[in-house]
This record gives C-alpha cells, sequence and structure tokens, in this order.
C-alpha cells in the first residue's frame, strides 16, 4: 500500500472513531445560545457553566463512578476467585468431559443475557438483594465467567506440564504450586481477564437498571441514561454532554492504559473458543 | 478436581439456567398487576396472545433487520480494517487504541452522544444535510430512517471488536502460503480471494455468530437513542420485554416475549451457522 492511501486510511479511522466523541467535548464546552448554531459563529461560543452545573447536581457523578468502580472490583475478584480453580481443574478433565465443558462455557457466552433481567429482578425483589453492589457483582461474575474461564485455561494450557510436576516433587500443594509456579507465569492472561471483566460490569446497563433503585447507588450508565430519559426534547443538552465527557474520561484512561491487554484477551477469547 | 470447577459451574447454571427454567414455568402462568403479581395457570393464554400479537412480530423484524444489517455492516467494514491494521506500519499501536475506544466506553453514554449528534435541527449532522438541501433530515422522528441512525450508532460501536477478532485470524495465516501463491503467478487481489479469506472464515464465523446473538438482544442503545420510537419503529424485543414487565407490569407476558424471542434467535443461529458451513465446503473445494 501507498504512503497516501494509507494516510487517507489511516485518517478515516480516526475520524470515524474520534468524531463522536470531539463532538461531546466540543458541545460540552458550548453555550446554550451556541448550541443552536452549532457551526456557526455566535458570540459567547464557549463556556465552563455545564460542568459546574454537572459537579454541582446532587449526588454528584463521582458517587456514579464510584458505585461502577466499586462494582467492577467486586465482580472482577469474585471472578479472578472462582475462574482460577475452575480453569485448573478444566485442563485436568478427561478430554470428553472437557470439550462438553467448554462448548456448554462457549454457549452461555453467546446468549444475549438482557434476556435473565426479569428473573434477576424477581430475585431481587423477594429476597430484599436489590440496590446492593456486592450482591449485584454474583450475576455479574456469572455472566463474565465463560470468557474468563476460557481465556485462563488457555493460558494454563500453554504453561509446559513438567514445571509443575516439579513443584509437585519438591512437595508443594496445590495451593502452594498455584501461588509459586503457575499464578506468575499466568500474569497476562490474568490481566487480560481482569480488565475485560471490569470493562464489562463498568458498561452493564439493563440488570443494573432493574436492580437498582436508589439514587445514591446507581451505576455511571444508569444515572446517565436517566439522565438521557428526564426531559427528552430539552434543547439545552451542554450538560448532558459534560456529564458524558465526565463519566467516558475513567473508561478513556483504562482503554488507553491496558490497550494491549484488552487486544490479547479478546483475540485470546475468541481464538480458544 | 471437580471440586474447584464446581463453584464456578453452579454460579453459571443458576444464574443463566434458574431464569430460563422460571421463564418457561411463569409463561403458562398470568401473572401481572391485575392479579398482584400472583402466578396462575392460565392454558397458555399467554403464547396464544403472543403468536397474535402484531407488535411482536413487527418487533421480531425490526430487531433482524437492525441485527442483520448491522452485523453486516460491521463485518466489511471489520475485514477493511483488519487488513489495513495486519500491514506493518509505524503508530500501529496507536490507531489500534484509539480503534477499540468506541468499543470500551458505556453503551449509554454514547448513545446519549449520538442522539444530540443526529438532532434536528440542532446537530451537525442535520445542519450539514439543511445545507446542502435546504430540507430537514429529521433522522430520529421520522420514522422510516431512524432505524438506520440506530445501526450507525451500533456499527460504531462494535465494528472494532469484529475487527480485533479478524486481525487476530489473519495473523495466523503463515506468509509463505503468499509467497508460494505468487511464485505460480497469483495476483495480489486473487490471494486475498482464495488464501485470506478462506483462512479467516472460522474468526468471521465465531464473531459474526456472537454478535447477531448480541445485536438481536439490543436494548442499551435503543432504549437511550430513541426509546423505540418513533411509532415504535425502533423498538427491539428485548425493549418490549422490559416494557412488558416494567411499565405493564405483566411479568408472565414479558416471559413469553423472552422465550419465544430465545427461540427465534437460536433457529436464526442455526441457520446463519448451516449457511456458514455449506459456503465453507464450497469454497475449500
Amino acid at each position: 500500500m501507498k504512503n497516501s492511501t494509507r494516510k487517507i486510511f489511516i485518517s478515516i479511522i480516526l475520524f470515524w472513531s474520534l468524531s463522536p466523541l470531539i463532538w461531546q467535548i466540543y458541545t460540552s464546552f458550548s453555550t446554550p445560545a451556541s448550541l443552536t448554531e452549532p457551526i456557526g459563529t455566535t458570540l459567547n461560543r464557549w463556556t465552563l457553566d455545564n460542568y459546574i452545573q454537572v459537579l454541582s447536581a446532587n449526588p454528584s457523578i463521582f458517587r456514579y463512578i464510584t458505585n461502577s468502580t466499586l462494582l467492577g472490583v467486586y465482580t472482577t475478584l469474585t471472578t479472578l476467585l472462582l475462574a482460577v480453580p475452575a480453569s485448573y481443574a478444566l485442563i485436568k478433565l478427561r478430554k470428553e468431559l472437557r470439550s462438553l465443558t467448554r462448548s456448554i462455557l462457549l454457549l452461555t457466552a453467546l446468549f444475549p443475557y438482557v434476556l435473565l433481567f426479569l428473573a434477576l429482578l424477581e430475585l431481587a425483589k423477594s429476597y430484599n438483594l436489590a440496590n446492593n453492589l456486592f450482591l449485584l457483582s454474583l450475576p455479574y461474575s456469572a455472566l463474565s465467567m465463560p470468557l474468563a474461564i476460557l481465556i485462563l485455561s488457555s493460558s494454563l494450557n500453554d504453561i509446559p506440564i513438567e514445571l509443575e510436576e516439579a513443584a509437585k516433587m519438591e512437595g508443594l500443594n496445590l495451593l502452594q504450586r498455584l501461588r509459586v509456579v503457575l499464578l506468575p507465569l499466568m500474569k497476562p492472561a490474568l490481566s487480560s481477564t481482569s480488565i475485560l471483566v471490569f470493562i464489562f460490569s463498568w458498561n452493564e446497563y439493563p440488570i443494573a437498571l432493574t436492580w437498582l433503585s436508589k439514587t445514591e447507588q446507581l451505576t455511571l450508565p444508569v444515572a446517565i441514561a436517566r439522565l438521557a430519559g428526564s426531559s427528552v426534547y430539552s434543547v439545552p443538552y451542554g450538560a448532558y454532554a459534560a456529564a458524558t465527557v465526565i463519566g467516558a474520561i475513567p473508561l478513556l484512561m483504562v482503554t488507553l492504559v491496558f490497550q494491549k491487554q484488552i487486544v490479547n484477551g479478546l483475540t485470546q477469547g475468541a481464538l480458544k473458543g | 478436581m471437580i471440586v474447584l470447577i464446581l463453584p464456578a459451574l453452579i454460579l453459571i447454571g443458576f444464574i443463566f439456567g434458574y431464569p430460563i427454567l422460571r421463564y418457561i414455568w411463569i409463561s403458562f402462568h398470568t401473572s401481572s398487576v391485575a392479579n398482584g403479581l400472583i402466578p396462575q395457570f392460565n392454558h397458555g393464554i399467554n403464547w396464544s396472545r403472543l403468536i397474535n400479537d402484531a407488535r411482536f412480530w413487527q418487533d421480531v423484524l425490526q430487531t433482524s433487520r437492525f441485527a442483520f444489517v448491522s452485523v453486516s455492516l460491521e463485518l466489511v467494514l471489520a475485514i477493511a480494517i483488519a487488513l489495513f491494521l495486519n500491514q506493518p506500519f509505524k503508530g500501529k499501536g496507536i490507531i489500534r487504541a484509539v480503534s477499540i475506544l468506541p468499543w470500551a466506553l458505556p453503551t449509554t453514554i454514547m448513545a446519549l452522544g449520538w442522539r444530540w449528534i443526529f438532532n434536528s435541527p440542532y446537530g451537525p449532522i442535520d445542519r450539514i444535510y439543511n445545507n446542502l438541501t435546504g430540507e430537514s433530515l429529521n433522522l430520529l422522528s421520522n420514522p422510516k430512517i431512524t432505524w438506520i441512525a440506530t445501526v450507525i450508532a451500533d456499527t460504531w460501536k462494535t465494528t472494532p471488536f469484529i475487527a480485533l477478532i479478524i486481525l487476530a485470524g489473519l495473523q495466523t495465516i503463515p506468509k509463505d502460503l503468499y509467497e508460494a501463491f505468487e511464485l505460480e503467478g497469483g495476483t495480489q487481489f486473487k490471494a486475498l480471494y482464495k488464501i485470506t479469506l478462506p483462512m479467516i472464515i472460522p474468526y468471521i464465523l465465531i464473531s459474526v455468530v456472537f454478535r447477531l446473538a448480541q445485536a438481536f438482544g439490543v436494548f442499551d442503545l435503543i432504549q437511550v437513542m430513541t426509546s423505540g420510537g418513533p411509532a415504535g419503529s425502533t423498538e427491539s424485543l428485548g425493549l418490549y420485554a422490559y416494557l412488558n414487565a416494567m411499565r405493564f407490569l405483566d411479568f408472565g407476558y414479558s416471559s413469553t416475549i423472552m422465550l419465544g424471542s430465545f427461540v427465534l434467535l437460536i433457529m436464526g443461529c442455526l441457520t446463519v451457522y448451516c449457511i456458514f458451513k455449506m459456503t465453507k465446503i464450497s469454497i475449500q473445494k
């Protein structure tokens, strides 16, 4: 490919991926008057009012960001706690049993989980589990478990069996072998899995929407959607834009910092699944 | 060994299995706010209602249209992007990081963003259209075209995901295959058709089946961008089931819609899978 064609292609990709975000940022710094004339020039184009409005809201947007982060941490820890032993067991299973388990995991990973919200809501209502972020992390962990087990077991599979056997000869028990030999070697897979699970739980919407109703417990996606529902046709959109920009920053950072792990995790999940 | 895997399997089995069993049971009962949500057996009234429910079938068509058009578009774009990213060039890491951003950001946040971009008369798209034609596009208020706006937003969000998987597939193709092909006098274009595409078919297959299933369950994007409107023209099955449960408080019928959608989805995925299997065989021959 010629250098000039490549440059055009790169520009298209960058423009396509970034322009919606840039438009949000642009909107978030615009005065209400200038929003009605987005392309033409008016006086007093720039303002910080939208951000002041969002940050002075009660509860503040940081409350939702904190909730989402907590939920993400709970979910990631629970998922890893169950998925690490499960993936170890999976590669030691008999061949037929192993491929059966893997097919079941793959099928559950394909399941459009939006269909689960009603039964989970009923459970939450009848056993008083709603509005509790830690309990919400249990269904989240179940939803991320298939991908986590697939990624982790494929990385365990790549570790030469002699390594573990040598450790066994030294008299290390399973827990010690995991800690000293296996987990350090699984580090790349563990970080890919953690980051993917974290992103999933940070972004999850339908189940959080029905599970959480108290304003101070909402996660960021639900809070943003509520904002959207509150006044559908109102023109002063600047405050919404400011909220979406602040809301996008945490994951923007996560994606840029961990892009390698994200890419590896996604491709591992697809390749081995 | 079994002890180690059981906790995970029990959690998965419960979270996926219980709802399905519960839906099957409750779909044969009346459980709505009218009877205080105390399920009463109703001889399959929910199911006959589903079969005769024009809104359900309209949503089936709309959801399938959304899923099919988005996934096709995403696939074509993703193959192009993956082929491009598979070449060596400077700054690839940055391009890759930027292109996965749409996938990583919360759907509701960007759905709200897209609603503003497509807003008429204040959004940029409508402005540009207006300057060119003197008319308003009304992308979010014209029932004939609003679904296209949802397809664009979905394509923007999930193309990177498919591109990454296909890129992973491209990287498994050994370079000497191409060298051998060139030695025999094959052109670059022919190599794409004869080597590249057949080799990445498994990756295309898995991403298409996965994406079709996810797109069929579309919910966040539609709820925030259009709330199913205008005139129900973008309502998806997930949204319809949600409305029945949360707004009309009819849990019995909501469960029936979800089960019905699920059955249709399985049939759809099997069809796609079979078509792919058949074309794969014909390509190999």
